[in-house]
């Protein structure tokens, strides 16, 4: 073989060996897994939320007089009866109308899929569509640390999302601005005392916020709070 | 320049290419943090491209560099072939992690980037001593 010969196979092979690396390691990172699975609940929700204004993790204008700061797990099963009960009721009434704007602050502690699924949604954040990808998490809940929060699951979900670009959604969980807002999701939630989910605060926009104990898991159970705060 | 010469600095090279994927190997099972002046060497870190098939892909690199100085070590025309295949294979790698830093996960990490760096020295050197030693 021709030293030129040489240079040149040995350069197909190291390009062979670079780009294969590559694939693999794009492979199982989940870069390129398909959808294989179908959520439920992705009309319904695309409607309640359908128009309103989104700013990364808030819901609703931000001139909005009150905010109400929802402290939830995505695995936590009474958070999703709750964004099952109450949410839509909260939606129509408060935050479509310009009253309220919510702010949901992630918190992690049941496990892996929890900030798998935070992330994802913080990712979605960044295009305008954190509550779509949320409230379709919480209506698509598996039980809990089962590993429900697969790739499959994600795509689906974000295939499902009008306007969202799946892939770069999954490409951005790892971002720094995810890690950001994961690190402040925290930071809040010690700052305000909660241990337990779901927990609210509500208060005046950009002023202090108040705990608030929840009586029931519908609407009625926040909706006192954020009147008297409406009313102040 | 002659083939002692290009061994020397190949040696030289991936010795120290080796240290830094060491590191990084190191830092990455121990779950330790990293000394990075960029800020963004943890985001990369504990990122899901830091791991193929449950191995640190920095203990990829440390493999690398170790075959490539044992290339370096070796003579014979299939040696120095196989120190040019690791070394440019290498670099492809490295172009497609540089991009998942810089477009993927918004962080950049300065230990990778000196690797890089040392994989650009090392191509030209393997090759040189490829097409020119005899």
């Amino acid at each position: 073989m021709s030293r030129k010969t040489l240079v040149a196979v040995s350069a197909a092979a190291a390009l062979v060996l670079g780009g294969g690396l590559a694939a693999a390691l794009s492979l199982s990172s989940g870069g390129t897994s398909k959808a294989t699975t179908t959520v439920t609940g992705a009309d319904r929700l695309t409607t309640l939320l359908d128009g309103i204004e989104q700013h990364g993790a808030v819901l609703g204008s931000p001139s909005a007089p009150v905010t109400l700061v929802e402290f939830a797990d995505p695995q936590c099963p009474y958070c999703a009866e709750w964004e099952a009960r109450a949410l839509p009721g909260i939606v129509t009434r408060y935050v479509r109308t310009g009253k309220v704007q919510i702010h949901f602050n992630g918190m992690t502690f049941v496990g892996a899929d929890s900030e798998t699924a935070f992330r994802t949604a913080l990712a979605a954040g960044q295009q305008g569509r954190f509550w779509n990808v949320l409230t379709l998490l919480f209506a698509n809940q598996g039980t809990e640390n089962a590993g429900w929060v697969t790739d499959a699951l994600l795509h689906a979900i974000g295939t499902a999302v009008p306007g969202l670009d799946t892939q770069q959604m999954l490409d951005a969980r790892d971002s720094a601005t995810v890690n950001r807002g994961l690190a402040d999701a925290a930071a809040l939630a010690e700052t305000a005392g909660i241990t337990s989910t779901p927990a609210f605060a509500v208060g005046k926009t950009g002023g202090a916020l108040r705990v608030v104990q929840l009586t029931s898991l519908d609407a009625s159970g926040i909706t006192p709070a954020l009147d008297a705060a409406l009313s102040q | 320049m002659s083939d002692r010469r290009l061994r020397v600095a190949i040696l030289v090279l991936s010795v120290l290419g080796a240290g830094i994927a060491a590191y990084l190997t190191a830092a990455h099972l121990a779950d330790a943090p990293l000394l990075c002046a960029t800020g963004g060497c943890e985001t990369v870190q504990r990122s899901r491209y830091a791991e193929l098939a449950g191995m640190p892909v920095a203990s990829l690199g440390l493999a690398g560099y170790v075959a490539i100085a044992a290339t370096a070590a070796a003579r014979g025309e299939l040696w120095r072939a196989a120190g040019f295949v690791l070394a440019l294979g290498g670099l492809a790698f490295a172009g497609y992690l540089v991009w998942v830093q810089v477009g993927v996960l918004d962080a950049i990490c300065q230990w990778c980037l000196s690797s890089d760096a040392i994989l650009v020295l090392l191509v030209p050197a393997t090759l040189l001593r490829l097409r020119d030693s005899r």
